[in-house]
């Protein structure tokens, strides 16, 4: 239920962010194995690679099924990973190279390691990619392209609109924090629990209570809700829920080891 | 998955391209006989990528799509190193019952083999989806007569009788003006203009514009159709290839296909009109006149069966001769089927 204290909790992610600045020192991914840092790994080999951010999202949700089905002790996550990222370049037409996938994810792992020569190694290498790939697939029962939240994002936002004067959108940068929001919550798997619907309009109510910006029908006891007319299913108990796991990933985010 | 390879018993081998191979199959559950394409993964020694993109995008895209018209994914499984893909078996296609001269196609056969595929295709564009390869080879017939419109610019025809009939060749003749003009920006007008093209060579039987290099393509649609201009077609010369024609005046389509009546003269100009904004989509196609009008579409079984196909069944008995004839490059037609 909506409480002061998660309303700080909110806050305080937002001044955490911002006293973080941009200086994210490496992440030494070899020193913990979890899901988090699994997906940690995509986004940064992603945004290295230059990939969309669509196409990553996409990564994580592929790496999240992976290792829902798979036993993260038997199966390397960062091979698994790097798998993912270019399985998601393929099916979402942002084409990544696998040699490219191979040296960002290789020197991503071993900060400052020169480039993969081509020996046996990096044959091995990118043998076992396409093996892991194929093993992927297979595991999700060929499935590779899930529905996204952005899409709805897109169109609530766009419905949205109409709430604010021009120049009160303008300067409030809801769209902007809502699609960080759902970037960010592809880093945990709960991502996978919820309907793409309710992921998204869970980050657009948390981008909303960021900025203390209301729309009609914000703080009613028991509906209906904004969002009732996008998602009726959505009650709000489950928003909240969803809320939460979104800050979760921001707090997760502060103990990968660097 | 053990069990997915036992499920389908290998019947005849069908055709191979650059990224498959597909074979004839029984489906030993359903007792269907389905056509099993098996990708290659990696084959190429010297670059190992994996899943090809184009047998990728096959698999999203199919496994959402349900329609009588369309190509049907039943199943797709992965075994050892490599994938397969399980697909309606399809008897023949369109390419097959255009070059049979013993096949008489009449009006109402047309009328049934342009209503299906605009059926077909109307789906796709509904669901967002362009084919961009339509050509008489994709649009396969099964032998109860339903035509589904398939996909595989993957697999070219193994044995095929001439090596003139590359990839690009084929797919210039179905090409739309503003392909050829280079633009990036296009929509389901391409395959609207492919699917004119189709219709044209169903009438006139052999290829409608037959270009040898792409200027030839745009010459030949000029010629026919007279050459575009701003007016015309407003924003043409802005196109990243554009090159300007001598103007041509229009030929009088009655002329050309002289066996047409004006419902059907009026459908194939609305399919072929130069500017694809003026071009007509699925659904005013299927509200033209042509279709409500006689002679009715014939009902799929009636439609004519390649001799192929009949001499195929003939012989259905003694399989180990087919299988014969087809390493020998016998007379049966060893098209790939689907």
């Amino acid at each position: 239920m909506l409480s002061r204290g998660s309303m700080k909790d909110v806050i305080d992610v937002m001044q955490l962010q911002q006293s973080k600045g941009r200086e994210f020192p490496p992440v030494k991914y070899k020193d913990r194995i979890n899901n988090f840092t699994g997906a940690r790994f995509i986004f940064e080999c992603g945004l290295k690679l230059n990939a969309q951010p669509l196409t990553i999202a996409s990564a994580a949700v592929l790496f999240h099924r992976f290792f829902r089905e798979a036993d993260m002790n038997l199966y390397d996550p960062y091979l698994f990973g790097a798998t993912a990222l270019y399985l998601a370049g393929k099916s979402k037409d942002d084409p990544l190279k696998l040699r490219d996938v191979m040296n960002v994810s290789h020197n991503t792992l071993n900060r400052n390691a020169p480039p993969l020569e081509l020996n046996s190694d990096y044959w091995n290498l990118r043998d076992s990619i396409v093996q892991a790939e194929l093993l992927l697939m297979r595991m999700l029962r060929f499935e590779v392209t899930p529905e996204y939240p952005h899409k709805y994002m897109f169109h609530y936002l766009k419905s949205l609109q109409g709430w604010f004067e021009a120049d009160q959108w303008r300067r409030i940068p809801l769209a902007k924090a809502s699609i960080a929001f759902l970037q960010d919550f592809h880093l945990d798997s709960a991502v996978l629990d919820y309907s793409p619907q309710h992921v998204a309009l869970a980050c657009i109510g948390l981008a909303l209570q960021c900025y203390g910006v209301t729309v009609p029908l914000t703080n009613e006891c028991d509906g209906p809700f904004w969002y009732s007319v996008f998602a009726e299913d959505l009650n709000k108990d489950k928003m909240w829920e969803i809320m939460e796991k979104i800050m979760a990933v921001y707090d997760k985010e502060t103990e990968v080891p660097t | 998955m053990e069990d997915r390879l036992r499920r389908y018993e290998k019947i005849e081998f069908l055709g191979e391209g650059q990224f498959a191979t597909v074979y004839k199959a029984r489906d030993t559950h359903s007792d269907n006989i389905v056509a099993v394409k098996k990708i290659k993964i990696g084959s190429r020694a010297d670059a190992k990528d994996g899943i090809h993109r184009t047998a990728l995008r096959e698999i999203k895209l199919l496994q959402e799509l349900h329609h009588q018209n369309i190509i049907g994914l039943l199943d797709v499984f992965g075994h050892m190193s490599n994938v397969s893909l399980v697909f309606d078996f399809m008897d023949y296609d369109m390419e097959v019952v255009i070059k049979d001269t013993s096949i008489v196609l009449s009006p109402a056969n047309i009328k049934s083999y342009m209503l299906q595929t605009l059926q077909g295709l109307e789906y796709l564009h509904n669901n967002w989806i362009l084919h961009r390869d339509l050509k008489p080879n994709n649009l396969l017939v099964n032998s109860e007569g339903i035509l589904k419109i398939g996909d595989f610019g993957l697999a070219k025809f193994f044995g095929s009788p001439n090596r003139v009939y590359t990839h690009q060749v084929v797919t210039r003749w179905y090409r739309a003006p503003e392909l050829l003009y280079g633009a990036r920006m296009y929509g389901t007008s391409v395959d609207i203009w492919a699917l004119g093209c189709i219709l044209a060579e169903l009438l006139l039987r052999v290829p409608f514009l037959p270009g040898e290099t792409d200027l030839d393509q745009l010459t030949r649609i000029f010629s026919v159709m007279g050459t575009p201009t701003e007016e015309s077609w407003p924003g043409l010369t802005l196109l990243q290839d554009y090159i300007q024609f001598k103007p041509m005046p229009s030929q009088p389509l009655r002329h050309i296909f002289s066996a047409a009546g004006d419902d059907l003269l009026h459908l194939i100009s609305s399919l072929l009109t130069v500017n694809p904004l003026g071009r007509c989509t699925c659904e005013q196609a299927l509200q033209m006149e042509y279709f409500s009008n006689k002679p009715a579409p014939t009902p799929g079984p009636q439609l004519p069966l390649p001799s192929s196909i009949n001499r195929k069944q003939e012989e259905r008995p003694s399989l180990k001769r087919k299988l014969l004839d087809a390493v020998d490059g016998g007379s049966l037609a060893k098209k790939l089927i689907f």
